[in-house]
């Protein structure tokens, strides 16, 4: 049976206790998900519900808020069911299961946990701020997973005085830091004023990778498996 | 029109994109570009440290971009053989000063271009006054322009030793360069260094931040002193010495230095010379230095047991399994029961996962397809190990030579591509993580 919830992290507990049972359930939040010929139970979120399985859940693991926040931020495709697998065995087993790497549940959620904390790593290099004519930093980016807060404490201890906006043009999202506080805002398209010497730095940047590269080493495909194609777009120097 | 002056006055330090390009052009061949090692905090000003070091961008030869590489000046009034800026080079010479370094710095990282600055120079006028310059440019981006990022300093030998230590007060990480794997070799090469103005220097800045880490734990000091410490690199292919002697020298650079990292340079013949090699040094060869460089440094082997001073490393085998095979006596060992140390001596089984087989054997019993599924490469490891007592490998030792044979040339085409990454962080993470 499929199990079609609203995406938020009570309606996927809520799913989840509807689910337990069934040992062909399938979670989703994806309307791509729903087959053809498949009758979806619509579940309807219930904020007690979810809480108090959240409380029985977090009394078997104390990290597991944070493994589920981080799962229904994945942009995989069935990541939810990943999710679903990963807490049943939670409930069945009642104690910390991260480590059970043999269990294929458990490997198969933890590798989803890995593939996010390396893309914010990634992006902690990959970020490419241009400056406004108000002085803010501007960065428009598309991460594959739903990141784009995580982002937020490496750069505002990095640079404190400098306002930014990390916009996730995908999700249609972003994170705004004015100097002191910082908060999250659906931001469809931004208008962009750079600022006088924008262009040139930009100019400047796009030298200095060319001049430090070494042409008689050309290894394209190494290059492309540490920095990934899709990420690309958004890179002066790669323009 | 007075803002518009202002503007012209804070625009006049740019520098010039010919500027950047010669002196970034005459820096690139240095391998070390790692930026980890600072915990740097931001207390205002721009930027801090990120301890396990970060890259920012990718170039079309594999390399990551991490720290701004450049040299302040490349006029230089020494001769090294195979350097492309020395006297007798004719090539265009450039100088930056350094509030055009310092500008540069702060806008590229607030960009998040870089990570930070990988600051050197050639020898411009004397010693001395390159190493005046230098310290200038990083105590100006430090206290005038408040930079907390990255700063990987390269010492200039010979230069008054007061010099080097307020440096080490500003940079993050600071290295000598060893040059050439032996005295002679230097001599020959390149006349004006010796080993003593490249190792004294070391082993001064090595007491020093003894000195100065006692001090601050006593609280008489408050500053900072080299948190990075110290790395030094050498170029292996332009003169005759052997991996094994190489391998030594660089063990006792661990071990008595406390270097954080040694690189090993492949030569490159950018310069033609009668006393210097027409062909480039092999990659292979500067990999399977960096193989055995982890052995050392992570996985408890000394250089001894490697390989003997009069020695190569194989071609054929990487060294953990050339090492391996010399020692079947000691294999295959028990998967579910094998301490750490031993664990980390199976060929095709890296630190991250042996760390992963101590974590997941605490709850079963591991059988060798549990080792697939956590995916554990096998293909070299299951000729060394059993599996709850079951031994999947070749049944006698010539199998084995020849299936890690194949195995080496199967893979060798990803091998070579991996190993000149070996030198960034990026690479660092995966080899400590992955397959050695
Ligand atoms: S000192 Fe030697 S290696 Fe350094 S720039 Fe001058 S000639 Fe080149």
């Amino acid at each position: 049976m499929i199990y079609f919830f609203d995406g938020t992290k009570s309606g996927f507990l809520t799913a989840f206790l509807h689910a337990f049972d069934d040992p062909d359930a399938l979670l989703t939040s994806k309307k791509a998900q729903l087959t053809l010929g498949q009758t979806p139970v619509f579940i309807q979120t219930d904020e007690s519900k979810a809480a108090r399985a959240l409380q029985r859940l977090r009394s078997f693991d104390c990290e597991f808020e944070h493994d589920l926040d981080f799962l229904l931020r994945s942009g995989m495709e069935n990541n939810e069911q990943i999710a679903f697998r990963y807490v049943r065995f939670l409930a069945k087993i009642k104690r910390p299961i991260r480590n059970q790497l043999a269990e294929s549940d458990v490997f198969a959620a933890v590798e989803c946990m890995k593939k996010i904390g390396l893309e914010i790593h990634h992006f902690h290099g990959f970020i490419r701020f241009m400056e406004t004519q108000s002085g803010v930093l501007y960065a428009p980016f598309s991460p594959d997973n739903d990141i784009c807060d995580l982002l937020v404490p490496h750069f505002r201890a990095r640079l404190p005085q400098y306002p930014f906006v990390l916009h996730d043009v995908k999700r249609k999202t972003a994170a705004v830091y004015d100097g002191k506080n910082y908060f999250i805002a659906p931001l469809d398209k931004a208008d962009v004023l750079l600022s006088a010497d924008e262009t040139e730095w930009q100019a400047l940047w796009k030298k200095y990778y060319n001049a430090v590269n070494i042409p008689s080493r050309e290894r394209l495909k190494q290059m492309r498996g540490f920095m990934p194609v899709r990420y690309w777009k958004f890179m002066p120097e790669k323009q | 029109m007075f803002d518009f002056l202002i503007f012209i006055c804070y625009n006049s330090v740019m520098i010039t994109q010919e500027k950047l390009t010669i002196l970034t052009e005459s820096a690139k061949y240095d391998v070390s570009c790692s930026s980890s090692g600072s915990n740097r905090k931001n207390t205002g000003g721009i930027g801090n440290g990120y301890v396990s070091g970060c890259c920012h961008s990718f170039t079309p030869d594999g390399r990551c971009i991490s720290l701004l590489k450049i040299l302040l000046s490349n006029d230089c009034i020494y001769n090294c053989k195979y350097c492309p800026n020395r006297l007798d080079a004719d090539v265009p010479r450039a100088t930056a000063t350094p509030d055009e370094i310092c500008e540069l710095v702060i806008d590229f990282y607030k960009r998040n271009y870089i990570e930070g600055l990988f600051l050197s120079s050639a020898v411009c006028k004397n010693p001395d006054y390159t190493m005046e310059r230098l310290l200038l440019t990083v105590k100006k981006l430090r206290t005038e322009y408040h930079f907390q990022g990255y700063i990987h300093l390269k010492g200039i030998p010979r230069a008054d030793s007061l010099l080097m230590q307020e440096a080490a007060k500003y940079a993050d990480r600071m290295s000598y360069n060893i040059e050439l794997p032996s005295e002679q070799s230097l001599k020959l090469l390149a006349p004006q260094k010796s080993k003593e103005s490249l190792l004294l220097p070391m082993k001064e800045l090595t007491q020093q931040k003894i000195r100065f880490t006692e001090e601050k734990r006593k609280g008489q000091y408050k500053g900072h002193f080299l948190p990075a410490g110290q790395t030094t690199q050498m170029i292996i292919g332009a003169s005759p010495e052997r991996d094994g002697q190489i391998l030594r020298l660089t063990q006792s650079l661990y071990r008595k230095m406390d270097m954080k990292r040694v690189y090993y340079s492949s030569y490159v013949p950018i310069v033609r010379d009668s006393l210097l090699p027409d062909i480039p040094a092999g990659q292979l060869r500067e990999h399977r230095l960096y193989q055995a460089d982890w052995l050392l440094r992570f996985y408890g082997f000394t250089v001894e047991e490697l390989l003997t001073e009069n020695e190569n490393l194989s071609t054929e085998f990487d060294p953990k399994c050339a090492w391996a095979l010399k020692n079947m006596h000691l294999f295959p060992v028990e998967i579910n029961r094998a301490p750490l140390e031993l664990l980390l001596r199976v060929p095709g089984i890296g630190a991250k996962n042996a760390h992963k087989i101590l974590t997941a054997r605490r709850y079963a019993v591991l059988s060798f397809e549990d080792l697939a599924k956590m995916r554990v490469a096998l293909k070299r490891a299951k000729h060394f190990i059993t599996c709850n007592g079951k031994f999947f490998g070749a049944k006698n030792e010539n199998a084995v030579r020849g299936l890690l044979a194949a195995a080496e040339t199967q893979d060798s085409a990803q091998q070579m591509d991996l190993f000149h990454l070996l030198s960034t962080p990026q690479n660092a993470l995966i080899s400590l993580h992955g397959q050695l």
